[in-house]
């Protein structure tokens, strides 16, 4: 039987933006033995689904692992669930962001980086990661 | 000769100029041409995946507009701008999401006249032409040279969208190796993620992860690797460790134009790391 908890709304809310159902995912792991990142990225993608199962979204929104997400969508596409995770951290930042917290500041960026990077990776991490 | 409209995205008038020079040569050479789309916008380098996001979604309505108006067909080759404007062209066409493609359609001052086939250069080179034309404009064929293709996370995925090639085994770039004379290897990490974006502000994450993918393609005895998007090439190519720096990494139509002989000047190598244009001397394509 399901029980309500305080963090029931924003899994809910996560869940919308997301489009996916976290109950779906039966921990096999599949998505974080193949994440690229895994090794770096705390929690890594099953263990922050898990975290949602068991009711402690917030714990996910303020983890780091979502920061570390580089959206290369192989935890989606190896699941045997159809579970996304790389939509759900993507609902997760979007949350922050909407609270206007930024996590990268553009004006950080040194005059060597802008000369070298190319600029399709400062507008994907600045629209990742920044109001 | 047939003639495509293209899109060239930010990166490819900069710091990309070598994956668009070659390519636009190269076309001329197997037997098609690339015409700029007019007046086009940022494609927003990533694809917004949050459900409520439309005004993500509006650059790219803008461009496949503007697109829709010269005919039913798009060529990219950055596979960043690939990835987003087939997803968001995707998105407008699903059933069920009429009511949204409506909406995203009137925030556009352009007129939106039919739904847009974004296709990628490879895609071009492999079902409009065809490997037998390409492989008929071959002057100098990359004798049994090793490549590692690299594809990367944005050809290939999500694989309901994408859907040309396989996202744990793609085999496009493979193929034209092949046709160009080339030898492919066996690479684990074809699709593995350099990385991405995360090089702007955790460069260390991104380095780990591309050496991965550089350690692999030499242990499977790669010479060189073959990449399309500019993220993956400033990745492989710029973060590597300088130990590391005797391999190579060029756009797939670097090496499309030294086989249907293009000049050195025609290439653009002069914007890698190390000296791929030595490499090629050596291996007696130059």
């Amino acid at each position: 039987m399901a029980t309500s908890h305080p963090s029931s709304e924003l899994l809910e809310q996560l869940q919308t933006l997301s489009g996916q159902n976290v109950s779906d995912c039966y921990q096999c792991g599949c998505c974080t033995s193949g994440c690229p990142i895994g090794e770096a990225m705390d929690p890594p993608p099953s263990k922050a689904i898990r975290l949602l199962q068991l009711g402690k979204a917030q714990e996910l929104l303020d983890s780091e692992g979502i920061w570390m997400c580089a959206s290369c969508l192989v935890c989606g596409t190896r699941c045997p669930r159809a579970v996304d995770y790389a939509r759900i951290a993507e609902a997760c930042r979007a949350l922050i962001l909407r609270s206007k917290q930024s996590r990268v500041d553009p004006d950080t960026v040194t005059v060597p980086e802008l000369e070298e990077i190319p600029q399709q990776a400062f507008i994907a991490a600045f629209r990742k990661s920044s109001v | 000769m047939t003639k495509y409209a293209y899109y060239p995205g930010c990166t490819l008038y900069t710091k990309a100029r070598n994956l668009d020079l070659c390519a636009r040569k190269a076309a001329e050479k197997v037997g098609f041409e690339l015409t700029e789309m007019p007046s086009w916008n940022c494609c927003g380098a990533i694809y917004n995946a949050t459900s409520d996001d439309l005004a993500a979604q509006v650059g790219p309505v803008r461009n496949l507009a503007k697109a829709s108006q010269l005919g039913e067909k798009l060529v990219t080759l950055c596979a960043a701008c690939y990835n987003v404007l087939k997803r968001v062209q995707d998105r407008l066409d699903q059933p069920g999401n009429e009511i949204e493609s409506e909406r995203l359609k009137t925030f556009v001052d352009e007129k939106f006249e039919r739904s847009v086939k974004v296709l990628h250069y490879l895609e071009v080179l492999k079902n409009d032409i065809g490997w037998d034309r390409v492989k008929e404009k071959v002057t100098k064929p990359l004798a049994k040279l090793k490549v590692a293709s690299y594809y990367g996370c944005l050809m290939v995925r999500p694989k309901e969208v994408l859907g040309f090639d396989d996202p744990e085994n793609p085999q496009v770039m493979d193929d034209l190796m092949r046709v160009l004379g080339a030898e492919p290897t066996k690479f684990d990490f074809k699709a593995e993620c350099c990385g991405g974006y995360l090089v702007v502000n955790r460069r260390e994450v991104a380095k780990a992860a591309s050496q991965k993918i550089l350690d692999n393609a030499r242990a499977w005895g790669a010479e060189a690797i073959v990449t399309t998007c500019p993220l993956c090439q400033y990745n492989l190519d710029k973060l590597r460790v300088l130990t590391d720096g005797s391999l190579p990494v060029f756009y797939f139509t670097q090496l499309l134009g030294v086989a249907v002989g293009l000049n050195l000047d025609e290439l653009g190598l002069e914007h890698s790391a190390g000296d791929p244009a030595g490499f090629l001397r050596s291996k007696g394509l130059l």
